[in-house]
Parts: structure tokens; C-alpha cells; sequence
């Protein structure tokens, strides 16, 4: 795991990018996630991640359709690049073999 | 699911907040997200609710990732750029170590100066502030309407709190002390030690109202009675030994009000070095309306009383409202009452004729004004010093613009060298400060520490404000040159620069010469109140006060002084020459009913006090036992003669209110009674053989075994009490305490405003000579001699410093002029001491540039020249 530098709740956003598929902007990240963690979370957190991780070349968006809810705003939808892929791909290895060679008493 | 119909908008402020600060490229995506969140919030919550979250969500948003960059640039490598600077700005402190030296001494005096100006003031400010209600805290004063003139008082009736609080929905509460006339100070007795305390009368609820802590004791019932006394820790630890020891414990007090035996039922902490109210003890009110029934009249003004009124109370109608309280009571219409706030009084405590006319604000602004002049002094060396630099700089300058500097960052890097002056200045001042503080306190009386976790923030703001305003000038300035004409070598606008630089440096001489001026007259006023024939002598002359003794026994008391081996003579009064605050109306002539408003001047003498002051009779005799003397005979001064219009007053019956009349046996020419502030009065002077005030003339050469012989003999009478006897000459000399305190102060701060000024104009002599050394090179091989340089090189100086002198004369005329006035005698500004502060200031200008002229008027000219 080479300088990845994402952080834990950098990795939750982005991994909810990648479940959101299509769907995966600002309002509707935070709700998914607000519902996974049953937390609530502010908009300018979200956002925030989002552009660091745009920056750190995670991820790239476009502009999607505007809503009326949004008054008249356009969404923008996020997607994962393929090296964010990777770097969620070798965080999981990480954790696993890292699980692997935990001894069996503390869980459960 | 939306609401199309009454759309509801987000708050407008969150909006405008989001539109102003987000990024511009994100604000479409952002703004719709919050957006849409709210509509959410509409439908889960209240409008109110919601616009609340909305404004959450936004302020939640305002986050470094996602606002806008304060500057444009976005690559700008401001660290680097930053040890850039300082690296400069250090280097150039190491090239030019004169001028950095002159900076740094002159803005760290002048610092330190304006920090320990600051200091005091705001302890000045502090004084009786530490009240928990302090803002709701008022003092009740009253104005009382004389035949001619208008007094004003701080005490009132002891009944006059209580009416307050029944009469007027406003007050919430009073507290009434007795006044500085009536203080239970005396002895304490317990297990055979005496301790003197000064005590104070106060109303049950003293404790309650006002924040003096009590150690132990609930301060609603520490003094429901009148046999508890509350102590103070000093005392208690004094007599008990601990706090815990003293509460519960039976002690004897006796002061001229009560001898009885007391019960101590709480202690309380001493009250804070920045209250004016001072003591060890206090008992009950109702004490002092035991012994004296007029304590608690309306037509008695026997307490001070201060009242706590509700929050939000609008003083100026309340005034309005309890400004003919009086007027039922007294049954007349001569009182005006009003209230003033308790903390304000200590600075605004002086009225005349029924207005305020100041009091101690007057130093605490003139010293206010005088720090940030010093500090002005002290960053105009630096404008000037720097500007004058600018030549050396300008390479610099336009090097760095050629290559792409806007002007913003050089005026930031102007600004980072002279904060960083004005930082380093700070941090030799903080030093300066704290070593020269105990020596401050002594001369300001004041018990003053410098607690920087308490005067950081101020200390920060200063160097912030002292940095900005030095380096404004230079940063503006030099950043301002044309890059081209500069590299070229051509400089414009030499002219206007020292235009400017000369401008400034007449400023500085100004202020000083102003402070120079100022300090002389004060100086001459003091001495001329040490000096001024008072009409009386002071010289070998001791004063002490008998205490706790019956009439009787002063008299006798004051028989063995007489007769004490190297006692010249010896005499008891009641009242003070020095403080004369006895005076009393009711006196007329049946000629002229109308002076009986008048408020004369009326000190009780015994026997022989006029012979020990040495007061001279011009008409009939002193009081004299051979005659029998009592209170219905009474000797005048000439302006009470003058003032009553009698032609001949030995023998002349004077009507004493409404039934008596006294008889004028003597005439006393006019003499001093009371501070200078005060002028001579119209005096009668009453008779009173019991008087506690002892005044003994010793024979000059054997003062201090006659004092030791007296010490024992004032043992013998007041076996509980300290001989506490003082020269009279010292206690006059503390009457103008304050004004030599200012004067101590005003002579250093001139000082140093003038030892700041020279050390600028030392820096720019320094640099004009640098600057014309080819000029004078080439004066010399012309043939022009020493002599003329030096005087070449003078002129220019001259000129400014005496174009300062004639700006500084009628300025200083004028504000002498007003402080002289508050003197009833005062001095009469002469011509010299204009001219004294003219040329010495001219002098010192001329030594200070003189080493510099001279040396740049012994240049080689062939060393000079070679290189062009």
C-alpha cells in the first residue's frame, strides 16, 4: 500500500460513490451514508471529501440533470476512477490478511 | 412531494453568506445540495426549524476545502516568500546596525513608557470597579444651596437609604455607611493585647450589597446586632492567630462612639488595594444613632449612602425624579439630590457650583494623551529613519519589481520589517517594564504588577498598532518608485520626502519642547507651594491627635505638654490647618441678617495655638486663660472682618443663630487654612480648650529627646494608642502628594520623549552627513573650512528644531494656562521659562548632530572623491 492517503471517512464516501452507481451526488451520498452509519451528517462535510478526493484523482464527475426541488440547480454526479478502485481493492486485501493474522480471541 | 404552491426560500442572510464565501465552482452544485436538504427539512420539520438547519448546513460548508482563496495567486509560496523577507529584513539590520540600534532604543523606551502609562491608568480606571453590581451601583450626593454659593456633598441623612427603597420602584436595595467623619476607628482589647482599628459603620446589610468576601460568616446576618463586629483577616490573625479562632469570641472596642464589649461574627477578606473605602472592622449603623440621634434625622448628613438600582434604570429621569427628595423633609427647598455611580466618583469626584467639574480624570487623561505622544515620537524616528533609508533601498526595490513584485508584497515586506521591530521593541520593553516597576509603584503609590496573561491581547494590539502606524509611512512610500527610473538611477521627489522628514522631526520637537515647558512650570508650582508664606510657620512644629480621652483629661494632657522641658509651646484644637474642611453657617450681623448663609471657615482653637503657629494678631488679644475664655468669644481673620463690613470689631457682638451672639475679642491676619487649591476664606475662629488636635513647637536642636519625653507622657495619658506624631512640614508636603507624583512622573516621561527625539535626529544627522560627503569633498577642496561645515551641516537642523520652538510656545502658554488654574495661588508664567526650554532644546539639538557634523567636516576630501 503505496501513498494512497485516504482517510477513513474519505474511504466511506467513496465506496458509497461506487454503490450509488448513477445516483451517486452531494444529497444522496449523505443520505446513504447517514443511513449506514445512523448519524447525521452536514452537507459541507460530504462536499469536502468529495473535493479532496476529485483533487487526489479518486474521482471524477460531471454535471447530471437540475431538479426543481434544487431550484433549478444541476446536480453533480460523482464516479470512481479505476486507481480508486485499485487503492479500495488494496485497502481490503490489507484489512483481510490483517484480520487473518488476528488471533481468535478478542472478537465475537 | 415539492411545494409548489407557497414556495418557502431559505434564509437570505445563509444565502448571501454561502454566494459570497463558496467557490465559485462549486457554489451551483453546493447551493443545490443545501437546496435540496432543506426542502427535506420542510417536510420533516417547522418553517423555523428548518431555516434554522439551512443556516447550520451553511455555515457547516464554510470550510477551508471548499470557500474561496483569500488571494489569487493560488501558487504563491508564501512561506518561502515570508523567510525571504526576514531574511532581508534581518540582513539589513546587520548592514545598517545605527539605525536598527536607534529603532529599537527608541520604540522600546517609548514602549515601555506607554506600558507603564497604561498600566496605571487602567488601574486608575479599576479603582471601587470590583463591586459584583458595580453597573447597578450608585452613590447618592447632594448639592446644597448656600447664601452665595453652591457645595456639593457624598453623605446624607442615615435615614435616607431606607426612604429610597420604599418611595422609588427603581432602587432595589441601599447601603449606608457612616461618613469619613464619623469612623469608629480606635482600640480593640482582647487577653490583655490592644490593638488599634480602624473601623466602619455599616448597615446591616453592608455584606449583603456590597463585594467586600466574607471568609466566614453569611453576610445577611453578620451584623443583624449591634454587639457583632466583623473583622477583617489582618485583624483577625492579628488578635486570634487564625480565622477560625476569632468567629464566636468576645472582644472589647473602644472609639470616641462606644466603649462595649463586641461579639466577632464573621471575617472578611481585606478589601481589594484598588478600593477607596479602607478598613479592619465594621459594626452596626444603629451604633452610631445610639450615641447620636442626628445620625438618623434627615437634617443630619451623617452616611453615605449607595444605592443598587434595577437593571435598565434610566438615570437621567431618575434624577429627574429624586432631585427635591429633600425638600418635605428639611423643609426647605436647599438640597438638589442626585445620584452618581459609585465607581465613577473616585475620577469625577470634583464639583463647583453644582456641576462636575473633573478630579482625578484630568491626570489619568493628561498621562493617557502623553503615552500615545511618546509612542508617536517613537515611530516617527522610525518613518523617518526608514524613509530616509530608502536611497540604500531602492536598488532592492526596483530589482524586485523589474523581476514581477506587485506593490502589495512590498508593502507587506515593509510591514513585516517593522512589525518585527516593534516586536522585538516589545519584548525589551516587557523586560524594561518589569524591572523598573517596583520602582514606578514607589513613585505612584500604586501597587501595580504586570500580569501578561491579562495584558497580552493589549500588548499585541500595541505592537500591531505601533507597527502599522511606523511602517505605514516608508511601506506606502517606498513601494510606490518607478522600477525604471529607479535602475536608471534617476530619484524623484527628493524634495517632497524631506519635506516630509523635516515635517515630522518639527512634530517630535514640538511635543518635546511642549513636555520640556511642562514639566518646568509644574516644578515651579510645587516649589512655590512649598515655599509660599502660609502665614503661619511650620518649622519645628509636631502635630498628633489625642485619642480616647475625656475632655478633662486633654486639658490636663495638654497642661503637662507645656510644661515638657524643650517645649517651646503648645496648643489643642479641633480641625486641621492643613486639610480645613471645618466650616459652619448661622453666623450674621444684625446690619446684614443675610450672612448668616454664609459658610465660614470655623476651626476650634484652645489656648495658645495661635502663639505655637505663629499667627500674627493685629487687633486685640488671642485666647488667653487669664481672661476666662469660652466659646461665646471668637477672633476673625481680616477677610471675615472685610466680608462682614465692620469698622470696628473688637467688642462686636456677632449673632449666632437664633438666640445667641458672640463676642469678637481679636483680629488674626489672613493665613492659609487648608491646601492651596483652596484660597483664604473668611474665618471665625471658635474657642475649644478640648480640642483632640495637639500642636507643639519643640526648641530646635533637642527635637528628638523633647519627642521622647513627649512619647512618654502621651503614654502615660493613652496608654492603648501609638504616639503617632509628624512634622508638620511633612504633612504639608503630603497635602501635594499628588501633584509631586504627576511631576515625578510628568519629569520622566519628558525625559524621555525628548531622549527619543534625539536619538532620531542623531540617526538623521548621521545620514545627511553620509549622504554629503561627496558635497562636502568637494566644499573642501574649494577651499571651505572646518568650521563652515560644521555650520553648513547645522543649519538645516536649526531651522526645523526653531520653527519647533515657535510652534511649542503658544501651544504650552495655553495648556499651562489651564492647568494652573485649578490653584487658588498659583504662579505667574514668566518669559524665561519659554526661553529656557527654547534653547536648551536648541542645545541639546546641536549636541546631539554635533558629533556627526563634526566628523563629516574632518573627511578626507581625497578618500571621499576617489572613487567616481
Amino acid at each position: 500500500m503505496k501513498k494512497t492517503k485516504l482517510g477513513e471517512f474519505e474511504e466511506l464516501v467513496l465506496m458509497t460513490v461506487v454503490v450509488l452507481q448513477e445516483e451517486a451526488y452531494g444529497v444522496e451520498i449523505k443520505r446513504e451514508l447517514e443511513d449506514r452509519l445512523s448519524e447525521t451528517l452536514s452537507v459541507g462535510s460530504i462536499q469536502s471529501a468529495l473535493k479532496r478526493m476529485e483533487e487526489k484523482g479518486f474521482l471524477t464527475s460531471e454535471f447530471g440533470e437540475a431538479t426543481q426541488k434544487r431550484g433549478g440547480k444541476r446536480k453533480r454526479i460523482y464516479s470512481a476512477t479505476p486507481y480508486a478502485h485499485r487503492v479500495l481493492k488494496e485497502m481490503k486485501d490489507v484489512r483481510s490478511q490483517l484480520w487473518a493474522a488476528m488471533p481468535n480471541v478478542a472478537t465475537s | 412531494m415539492s411545494k409548489e404552491d407557497n414556495h418557502i426560500a431559505p434564509p437570505r442572510w445563509s444565502q448571501r453568506l454561502l454566494r459570497l464565501f463558496l467557490r465559485a465552482a462549486y457554489l451551483e452544485e453546493i447551493e443545490g445540495d443545501i437546496d435540496e436538504v432543506f426542502e427535506d427539512y420542510l417536510e420533516q420539520h417547522s418553517v423555523n426549524k428548518a431555516k434554522r438547519l439551512y443556516s447550520r448546513e451553511v455555515l457547516k460548508a464554510l470550510r477551508p476545502a471548499l470557500i474561496k482563496r483569500l488571494i489569487n495567486t493560488q501558487k504563491f509560496n508564501y512561506l518561502s516568500m515570508l523567510q525571504h523577507n526576514l531574511l532581508i529584513t534581518l540582513r539589513g539590520f546587520r548592514r545598517h546596525k545605527t539605525t536598527f540600534l536607534i529603532n529599537l532604543i527608541g520604540l522600546s523606551t517609548g514602549l515601555a513608557a506607554s506600558l507603564l502609562i497604561f498600566l496605571w491608568v487602567s488601574d486608575e480606571r479599576s479603582v471601587d470597579s470590583f463591586h459584583e453590581k458595580d453597573d447597578q451601583l450608585y452613590r447618592i450626593m447632594t448639592h446644597f444651596q448656600l447664601s452665595d454659593e453652591v457645595v456639593t456633598w457624598d453623605y446624607v441623612s442615615g435615614r435616607f437609604g431606607r426612604a429610597m427603597v420604599t418611595e422609588f420602584p427603581e432602587v432595589e436595595n441601599a447601603v449606608w455607611i457612616g461618613n469619613k467623619t464619623h469612623l469608629p476607628s480606635g482600640v480593640m482589647n482582647y487577653d490583655q493585647g490592644n490593638y488599634e482599628t480602624s473601623g466602619l459603620f455599616g448597615s446591616t446589610n453592608f455584606f449583603d450589597v456590597l463585594s467586600y468576601k466574607l471568609l466566614s460568616g453569611s453576610p445577611s446576618e453578620v451584623l443583624t446586632n449591634s454587639e457583632s463586629v466583623v473583622v477583617s483577616e489582618s485583624t483577625a490573625l492579628k488578635i486570634f492567630g487564625t480565622v477560625e479562632a476569632a468567629v464566636g469570641k468576645t472582644i472589647s472596642y473602644q472609639t470616641r462612639f462606644f466603649d462595649q464589649e463586641f461579639v466577632v461574627t464573621g471575617v472578611f477578606e481585606a478589601p481589594p488595594s484598588n478600593a477607596t473605602l479602607q478598613f479592619d472592622a465594621v459594626v452596626n449603623y444603629e451604633l452610631l444613632i445610639k450615641r447620636d440621634k442626628y445620625a438618623n434625622e434627615w437634617n443630619g448628613g451623617y452616611s453615605q449612602t449607595y444605592i443598587v438600582l434595577k437593571e435598565g434604570t434610566n438615570i437621567t429621569a431618575f434624577n429627574t425624579k429624586i432631585e427635591n427628595f429633600m425638600d418635605d423633609k428639611v423643609n426647605n427647598e436647599r438640597f438638589t439630590v442626585f445620584v452618581q455611580k459609585y465607581s465613577d466618583y473616585y475620577l469625577n469626584g470634583e464639583y463647583n457650583e453644582g456641576a462636575l467639574v473633573g478630579g482625578r480624570i484630568e491626570s489619568v487623561r493628561l498621562f493617557t494623551i502623553v503615552s500615545i505622544l511618546i509612542l508617536v515620537i517613537a515611530s516617527i524616528n522610525f518613518m523617518n529613519l526608514s524613509t530616509a533609508q530608502a536611497s540604500r533601498k531602492m536598488k532592492e526595490i526596483g530589482v524586485k519589481k523589474a523581476i514581477g513584485a506587485n506593490r502589495i508584497t512590498l508593502t507587506l515586506q515593509f510591514m513585516i520589517e517593522s512589525m518585527l521591530i516593534s516586536l522585538l521593541a516589545l519584548v525589551l520593553s516587557a523586560l524594561l517594564v518589569y524591572l523598573l516597576l517596583p520602582q514606578f509603584n514607589l513613585i505612584a503609590e500604586k501597587n501595580i504588577a504586570l500580569d501578561l496573561k491579562q495584558h497580552l491581547p493589549m500588548l499585541f494590539w500595541t505592537v500591531l498598532a505601533t507597527g502599522l502606524l511606523a511602517g505605514s509611512y516608508p511601506a506606502f512610500y517606498l513601494s510606490g518608485f518607478n522600477p525604471v527610473a529607479v535602475l536608471k538611477g534617476k530619484v524623484s521627489n527628493i524634495k517632497g520626502e524631506e519635506f516630509i522628514r523635516k515635517g515630522l522631526v518639527i512634530v517630535q520637537f514640538t511635543l518635546s519642547i511642549i513636555f520640556i515647558i511642562g514639566v518646568i512650570v509644574i516644578n515651579q508650582q510645587i516649589k512655590f507651594t512649598q515655599n509660599k508664606n502660609l502665614g503661619y510657620s511650620r518649622d519645628n512644629i509636631v502635630t498628633f491627635q489625642s485619642r480616647g480621652l475625656k475632655s478633662e483629661e486633654v486639658i490636663t494632657f495638654v497642661d503637662r505638654l507645656k510644661n515638657t522641658p524643650g517645649v517651646t509651646s503648645a496648643g489643642n484644637m479641633a480641625g486641621d490647618f492643613l486639610w480645613g474642611d471645618d466650616s459652619g453657617s448661622g453666623y450674621w450681623t444684625s446690619k446684614n441678617p443675610e450672612h448668616r448663609q454664609h459658610l465660614f471657615k470655623s476651626p476650634k482653637m484652645g489656648y495658645d495655638v495661635i502663639e505655637t503657629m505663629g499667627l500674627k494678631i493685629i487687633e486685640g488679644r488671642a485666647f488667653n486663660p487669664e481672661f476666662m475664655d469660652n466659646e461665646n468669644r471668637i477672633i476673625l481673620n481680616e477677610s471675615a472682618v472685610k466680608l462682614l463690613g465692620l469698622e470696628n470689631p473688637l467688642g462686636t457682638k456677632i449673632n449666632y443663630g437664633n438666640s445667641s451672639s458672640r463676642e469678637i475679642i481679636g483680629v488674626v491676619r489672613d493665613f492659609q487654612y487648608g491646601s492651596l487649591h483652596q484660597a483664604v476664606e473668611p474665618m471665625i475662629i471658635r474657642f475649644r480648650d478640648w480640642g483632640r488636635e495637639c500642636i507643639v513647637k519643640l526648641q530646635a536642636g533637642a527635637e528628638l529627646n523633647t519627642l521622647q519625653r513627649i512619647e512618654e507622657l502621651h503614654k502615660e495619658f493613652h496608654p492603648k494608642y501609638n504616639f503617632e506624631a509628624t512634622y508638620l512640614e511633612d504633612d504639608y508636603r503630603a497635602l501635594y502628594k499628588s501633584e509631586e507624583n504627576e511631576s515625578a512622573l510628568s519629569n520622566y516621561m519628558a525625559g524621555i520623549a525628548i531622549i527619543i527625539s534625539c536619538l532620531g535626529l542623531f540617526g538623521l544627522a548621521a545620514f545627511t552627513a553620509e549622504r554629503r560627503t561627496k558635497e562636502i569633498g568637494i566644499r573642501k577642496i574649494l577651499g571651505a573650512s572646518e568650521f563652515t561645515i560644521v555650520r553648513l551641516l547645522t543649519q538645516a537642523f536649526t531651522k526645523t528644531v526653531i520653527i519647533a520652538i515657535l510652534l511649542a510656545i503658544p501651544l504650552s502658554y495655553f495648556f499651562s494656562e489651564s492647568w494652573l488654574s485649578n490653584f487658588a495661588y498659583s504662579i505667574d508664567l514668566k518669559w524665561w521659562i519659554f526661553a529656557v526650554a527654547g534653547l536648551s532644546s536648541l542645545l541639546i539639538a546641536w549636541f546631539t548632530i554635533g558629533f556627526q557634523t563634526f566628523r563629516a567636516s574632518r573627511i578626507n576630501p581625497a578618500q571621499c572623491l576617489r572613487n567616481e
